[in-house]
């Protein structure tokens, strides 16, 4: 059986340590870009400029923003280039995919948040805000490398392309970052720090490891489909713990 | 009540020394001399006047009091007035006043020879002039009956007046090297200055009407430089502004050429409020021709030149007039914003020329402008950067900058690329376009900038705030189903 390798006791392994290491990975180039960028961003204010002062001066902390932008660009490249490997000769699951269903279970959560609907949508591997959120980040960090890259070589790219690219650039490159800053600093942390669902932190991108329970409640889906079998039915709030399969 | 009691006693001491003195006063009082004594019945009455033909007039009084005091106390009137006596007094005609006053000076040569008095520097040079038929009144300077003894003769209304007594006349001083300076004042010029309340000795420290120290100086130029210390007695602020200029450091390497207070300023005839823009610039071209001309032929030259506009900056308005800096040095480079924004960041001023004050706000907030400000902030704390950020000046120039409007913007526009090149090496003409000019982005200019940045503007907010109903509804949800 498929689902003996997964579970251990009460726990289903959900990522690989390499997914592990690349969230990692994200977190610190994206941290160490996050604060560098703002403060460029918002050079003007007293924080800012205080931290910029703590790195040793602006020039510096050019250089980190760029060489860790160049690190951001190999955690990116390398994620892009094994997921298409893996899914053209190792045929991995492409449950990233966004379909019709995710957009569909994105309105019936919003029915389900104001009371017309009276249960969650159910979700597969992972669910619309996941997917979205995954796209909004993938896509944006691609944008970043574009135009981050045009800005440190302006020279180079006005060879072939008209001077404004670089002002429109800058607008896209720091804007797309503040985006991105806010998404992750409202939703991202919300989601997998402060819901009550999962307070005081989500471990799961951590340890690899989710419990049934959440794996019931959050991907039912990906559940039935790993243990063959329906939860339809006893859909919603307190599963009896008998009709839970071990 | 001892204080008390010594206190009056010392008050009473200090009564008889004040009677005692008064005492051997009177007693040294001379007696008139009865022809005095005579004379002295009409004379003594206040009023009595000599007119003269051209009907200027002399008064005729003589205080008894004042002569007495007077050094020449023994003599009597007929000494001096060599015509009279007690019992002639002849009726004389005299065309002038002055020429009254001459006749009467001539008595003095009778007891005091040409000789005699010229041994004084100041004499010796009247008495030289007298042989070009000028003739010079020795009352003037040292009165007539209440003449004093030399050491203590005050008898001027004023210092100055004692001081122009000699320093109206032409006058010279000679220097080591042959130089001559001329040492006459008009008076009319000091009374046009702005230093019209002040004395003479104010300025020339060290001479008074008792002192008139020789000072001996190599050259005119070397006179010029030590006399211009003395402003600094009451403009100390100036002064120590100047002791950070360029000028003030040249000097002191020993270039005698570089310019001091009085060289801008002038000395007697400092002219009130001489801040009229044109008559400035002309102070600094003597000196600095060249850049006059450059100056001149540039938007803001031609603005003050032609139309006598004052709102232009002139040499002072950048360079300062005082502390010039400088402005070859990185510190200088980098208030070129500042300088230029002292005029071009005021609405007031350039409404009234059509003119945008965005100009600064976009250098500024730029990667350029951005950039020379945490350069300007960090070289306190951190390091000195060693690379040089363009400012307004290496786009726009510095005194032959010309207006970006009209059949000059071409060649701006040409030299943009050359300049960029300067620190972007391989920059193409596409390059230049990546600065958008001092322009905002708009439709018109730069719209993909502009497009880009309307998109995120309304973007931002509204994901911002889909996100936030979301967490608060999910927050809801959970409480209400919990």
């Amino acid at each position: 059986m498929k689902g003996d390798n997964i579970i251990k006791e009460d726990k289903i392994r959900r990522f690989s340590t390499t997914r592990i290491i690349e969230h990692w990975m994200t977190i610190i180039t994206l941290g160490i870009l996050g604060v560098t960028g703002l403060s460029q961003k918002f050079y003007s204010l007293a924080l800012s400029q205080w931290f910029i002062f703590q790195l040793g001066g602006i020039d510096n902390v050019r250089l980190i923003h760029r060489y860790t932008g160049i690190a951001l660009s190999i955690v990116i490249a390398v994620h892009i280039i094994a997921g298409i490997i893996g899914v053209v000769f190792k045929k991995w699951q492409t449950s990233m995919i966004i379909n019709k269903k995710d957009f569909l279970d994105a309105i019936h959560n919003i029915k389900y948040y104001i009371g017309i609907e009276s249960h969650p949508a159910r979700c597969d591997r992972y669910d619309y805000k996941q997917k979205f959120e995954y796209w909004g980040v993938l896509i944006s960090g691609l944008l970043m490398v574009v135009t981050g890259m045009a800005l440190w070589f302006p020279t180079l790219v006005t060879r072939f392309l008209p001077g404004e690219v670089i002002p429109t650039a800058k607008i896209l490159h720091t804007n797309q970052a503040f985006l991105v800053f806010l998404i992750v600093a409202l939703w991202h942390i919300y989601n997998s720090i402060l819901s009550p669902e999962v307070f005081p932190l989500d471990t799961v991108i951590f340890t690899g490891k989710i419990s049934k329970e959440r794996m019931i409640h959050e991907h039912p889906l990906e559940y039935e489909r790993l243990f063959n079998i329906s939860l339809e039915g006893s859909e919603g709030e307190g599963i009896p713990k008998d009709k839970v399969a071990t | 009540m001892k204080s008390g009691e010594r206190i009056i006693l010392f008050l009473l001491s200090l009564f008889w020394v004040f009677i005692i003195s008064i005492d051997s006063v009177s007693a040294a009082d001379t007696a008139l001399s009865e022809e005095a004594q005579k004379c002295l019945g009409c004379h003594a009455q206040l009023g009595i006047v000599k007119k003269f033909e051209n009907n200027e007039s002399v008064t005729a009084y003589v205080d008894a009091e004042k002569f007495k005091a007077s050094v020449h106390n023994s003599l009597t009137c007929s000494d001096c007035h060599d015509e009279f006596s007690s019992d002639k007094h002849p009726a004389r005609k005299f065309r002038s006043k002055k020429q009254y006053k001459i006749r009467s000076s001539l008595v003095c040569k009778h007891c005091h020879t040409d000789q005699q008095i010229s041994a004084k520097p100041i004499h010796a040079s009247l008495l030289g002039e007298e042989s070009e038929n000028k003739s010079h009144v020795c009352t003037d300077c040292h009165g007539s009956h209440s003449i004093m003894p030399v050491a203590g003769g005050k008898i001027f209304a004023s210092e100055k007046q004692y001081c122009l007594s000699c320093h109206g006349h032409k006058l010279n001083m000679v220097f080591k090297d042959g130089e001559t300076l001329a040492l006459k004042v008009d008076a009319l010029l000091i009374d046009a200055s702005v230093h019209n309340k002040l004395t003479c000795s104010d300025c020339h420290y060290g001479f008074s009407s008792e002192e008139h120290p020789q000072r001996n100086f190599r050259t005119k130029r070397d006179y010029a430089i030590a006399s211009a210390e003395s402003c600094r007695r009451c403009h100390f602020d100036k002064y120590t502004k100047t002791m950070e200029s360029i000028h003030y450091t040249m000097l002191s390497q020993g270039n005698l050429k570089a310019p001091v207070c009085t060289d801008c300023h002038g000395s007697h005839s400092i002219p009130p409020g001489g801040k009229e823009k044109n008559f400035v610039v002309k102070k600094c071209q003597r000196c600095h021709p060249e850049i006059y001309e450059i100056y001149a032929k540039s938007i803001h030259g031609k603005a003050l030149i032609s139309e006598h506009i004052q709102d232009v900056p002139i040499c002072i308005d950048c360079h300062t007039a005082h502390n010039i800096t400088d402005p070859r040095t990185s510190d200088y480079r980098e208030r070129v914003p500042d300088i230029c924004g002292n005029c071009h960041a005021n609405k007031e001023i350039m409404e009234k020329y059509g003119l945008s004050t965005d100009v600064v706000k976009t250098y500024l907030s730029d990667f350029h402008g951005v950039t020379l400000g945490f350069y300007k902030k960090q070289k306190e704390t951190l390091y000195k950067p060693a690379r040089q950020i363009a400012v307004c000046t290496d786009c726009h120039g510095t005194h032959n900058i010309s207006s970006v409007i009209g059949s000059d913007a071409a060649i701006i526009k040409a030299n943009l690329a050359k300049r960029c090149q300067k620190c972007h090496e391989g920059a193409t003409e596409n390059f230049q376009d990546a600065w958008l000019s001092h322009y905002k982005p708009s439709l018109t200019r730069a719209p993909m900038v502009f497009i880009v940045s309307l998109i995120y503007r309304v973007f931002i907010p509204f994901a911002m705030i889909g996100l936030i109903l979301q967490i608060l509804l999910h927050i809801w949800r959970y409480a209400v189903t919990r």
